[in-house]
């Protein structure tokens, strides 16, 4: 990786959980120099030779650490609480050039429409403070934070990921699908293949947030992929295509998932289908950002960099997924809908 | 049959020392080829198999070359007959007999000598099974016949290794591509003839993968690597059928090594597979920003786009080819046959393909053209409305 022509000093406020320590190696790869600042809790024996200021964003004067310093580029990615951009800004604002939020399509007002873009309508934002802020939801409060982002600095940008995979994912979305069909036998397989599914390989996503501070490029992105409009089996078959076994789908329709209280996302990750209370996060319009620069792995490196990854967990975690049907619940789906087929395979 | 060890060690000597051939120079023969070097992977678990003495005929061409490598990679001794006309510098280790089987005395270089073993590659002319058997008669052990599901005379149905067979060319029937199928059944009845019950009979379907000249799979790679929409034919269920060449020739030497006789039909993969997966599996190892789209069966007919050559590995799965992607193997995986991931099958035939000079890269010589597949595109798209 060539180091960028312009290095940047580049703030990184959390950068120890999941997408962090990516956009960390990143920066650095690219010759930025790079300053963390977190509560110094999550991992800390992380990057030794990283300058390391410690704060805790939930308390007052949290942010104090940042006092008297300036950066090129600030990037703030664990913040779903519109009070921490605001104690942020009370301390950064006219000194950093461009500060980049990592939002989320939650800001969508509308989850079941398909394809939204930049300018579709967005949550009502939350409150910042008073006795709704608590209780507020994800989305409105993602919302009520990019609007600070956007009223505090002059380079404002919005990055709005869908479902972020790869290497580190503790949510299993993703990876329930490569450990499955790395299983084999007969798989659930959901509604029909050209059902929405849409996900973005964390490395592509931070290193492509890495370079819209070294272009100090402003503005509002949707942020998924893959490049093309994408269906659940060109996801599952991609899967498949890295492995060797008997593993084989059957499609069963949404109704009768639904029917069954098979749901889209949390039983069938990454799937979505038209009219669905997940469909936004399936569907996104991201020609923008390609148009900033975003790119795409293969879909075979996001699998077999997610499975060297989950193999490498300990066994506990590998056998209890958090995402996912269970393998009990999958068989039982499975044998009624073959009984609901006249019992034929 | 078991290898007597001074035996072995004599003949080994003998060969001109195949058993010191190393993977240095074999990479750069390979290389040379145009097929990339690769590195020896015992299967986890897998014993040192008993050293064979195998006489491959031909072993220079698409599939010859994996089995000359595999063989020496498990340290049998390998000698090759052919005409040291093709890829000539493959394998200067390897000791070769010259011969040209379509000329009258073409097989008398292997009149001396004997073999565990012999792998008759390339052959579609039932004479030169018959030239084979009369020049090696009684020295050696084990005969293997690579033939093809083109023996079969009903392709609507799904068929096993019983299934009803091509009337038999004549004996002395040249190759022909028209015949090709007759030529080979007359071809397995001969290696019966001249061999006996010592006889295993391979029946690949579509071999794939890096060296692979007719450009059948590696259209698919290559058009999805290129990216844009594509015209994907019938329907993303349809089935489809092949099987790696790398996959096939080191299960053969393993049939060799387990002296397993018989027929076997042997094509992929082993779970049923459909076109949308194949596709789809070689879409995932690109950045390609391919999208496909299906048109059915009925009208890539009334435009003339031709089911095989035109769009590989595809037949319409209806009517006289309802069964020829579905044909059962079961015999050949229950025998060993396995696969590797189609990922790594689409990953080599891009490699390879890309080192192939510009000139072969460009005149494919299988699928649709790209102006061709514009026009029959915008058609469909125009009865579609949209």
């Amino acid at each position: 990786m060539p180091t960028a022509q312009a290095p940047k000093r580049v703030l990184i406020l959390g950068g120890t959980g999941y997408i962090g320590p990516h956009l960390v190696e990143h920066a650095l790869s690219r010759g930025h120099t790079v300053t963390l600042f977190n509560r110094g809790q999550t991992k800390p024996g992380l990057f030794p030779n990283v300058e390391k200021l410690i704060g805790d964003r939930s308390k007052p004067n949290g942010h104090s650490a940042l006092k008297g310093r300036q950066w090129d580029v600030v990037y703030d990615i664990p913040t779903g609480t519109p009070q921490w951009i605001v104690d942020a800004a009370a301390v950064l604002k006219g000194n950093v050039g461009q500060y980049v939020y990592v939002s989320s399509t939650a800001a969508y007002k509308d989850f079941t429409a398909s394809f939204p873009t930049e300018e579709s309508p967005a949550q009502d934002p939350a409150p910042i403070d008073g006795p709704d802020a608590a209780s507020a939801a994800y989305g409105p409060r993602k919302v009520r934070c990019e609007m600070l982002v956007r009223a505090a600095y002059a380079t404002a940008t919005i990055v709005r990921p869908g479902l972020i995979v790869g290497p580190g994912d503790l949510t299993d979305r993703f990876t329930y699908w490569p450990v499955r069909i790395e299983r084999g036998g007969e798989i659930l397989a959901p509604g029909t293949l050209d059902d929405p599914a849409q996900w973005i390989d964390v490395r592509d996503l931070t290193e492509w947030m890495v370079r819209l501070g070294e272009t100090s490029t402003g503005g509002t992105f949707n942020a998924v992929g893959p490049r093309t409009v994408c269906g659940i089996g060109e996801l599952l078959y991609g899967v498949k295509a890295c492995f060797s076994n008997d593993a084989h789908f059957t499609w069963v329709p949404q109704t009768f998932l639904t029917a069954q209280k098979v749901r889209s996302w949390g039983d069938m990750p990454v799937w979505s289908y038209a009219g669905a209370s997940t469909v936004a996060f399936c569907t996104s319009v991201i020609e923008k950002a390609v148009a900033a620069g975003l790119t795409f792995r293969t879909l075979e490196d996001t699998v077999r960099s997610a499975m060297q990854w989950y193999h490498s967990r300990p066994a506990a975690e590998q056998e209890k997924l958090r995402a996912g049907i269970s393998p009990e619940r999958e068989r039982e789906v499975l044998a009624l809908w073959h009984a609901s087929q006249g019992g034929s395979r | 049959m078991t290898v007597d060890r001074r035996e072995f060690i004599k003949s080994a000597a003998l060969l001109g020392g195949a058993m010191s051939v190393g993977l240095p120079s074999l990479s750069q023969a390979l290389t040379a080829h145009g097929v990339r070097p690769w590195a020896y992977r015992p299967e986890t678990g897998d014993v040192q198999p008993q050293p064979l003495r195998i006489l491959i005929l031909g072993g220079t061409g698409f599939i010859g070359p994996y089995q000359v490598q595999y063989a020496l990679d498990r340290k049998h001794s390998v000698t090759l007959f052919n005409r040291g006309k093709t890829n000539s510098t493959l394998f200067p280790k390897v000791p070769r007999l010259i011969g040209d089987r379509n000329l009258p005395d073409g097989h008398d270089a292997l009149r001396k000598g004997s073999w565990d073993v012999v792998i008759d590659n390339p052959t579609a002319n039932p004479t030169w099974v018959r030239g084979a058997g009369e020049a090696l008669k009684g020295r050696v052990g084990h005969y293997m016949f690579v033939s093809t599901i083109s023996v079969f005379s009903d392709n609507s149905k799904p068929l096993d290794e019983n299934g009803p067979l091509n009337a038999p060319s004549d004996i002395d029937a040249p190759f022909n591509a028209q015949t090709y199928g007759r030529n080979k059944v007359r071809c397995e009845s001969e290696a019966k003839n001249q061999f006996g019950d010592n006889v295993t009979i391979v029946r690949p379907g579509l071999i794939v993968g890096p060296g692979d000249l007719s450009d059948r799979f590696s259209y698919w790679p290559v058009r999805i690597d290129k990216g844009g929409e594509i015209l994907a034919p019938g329907t993303p269920n349809d089935p489809v059928q092949y099987v790696d060449a790398q996959d096939l020739c080191q299960w053969i030497v393993r049939l060799a090594e387990s002296r397993t006789m018989g027929i076997f039909n042997a094509t992929g993969p082993k779970t049923p597979t459909t076109i949308a997966e194949m596709l789809y599996g070689i879409k995932a190892v690109t950045t390609s920003n391919a999208t496909f789209t299906w048109v059915p069966a009925e009208f890539l007919a009334q435009k003339q786009v031709r089911a095989w050559s035109d769009m590989p590995v595809w037949v319409p799965p209806m009517g006289p080819t309802a069964g020829f992607a579905r044909v059962n193997c079961n015999k050949a995986y229950n025998a060993g046959l396995t696969f590797r991931p189609l990922a790594d099958t689409a990953k080599d035939t891009l490699t390879w393909y890309h080192g192939r000079p510009a000139a072969e890269q460009e005149k494919a010589r299988a699928g649709l053209a790209p102006d061709k597949e514009k026009t029959v595109l915008a058609e469909w798209h125009a009865k579609q409305g949209s």
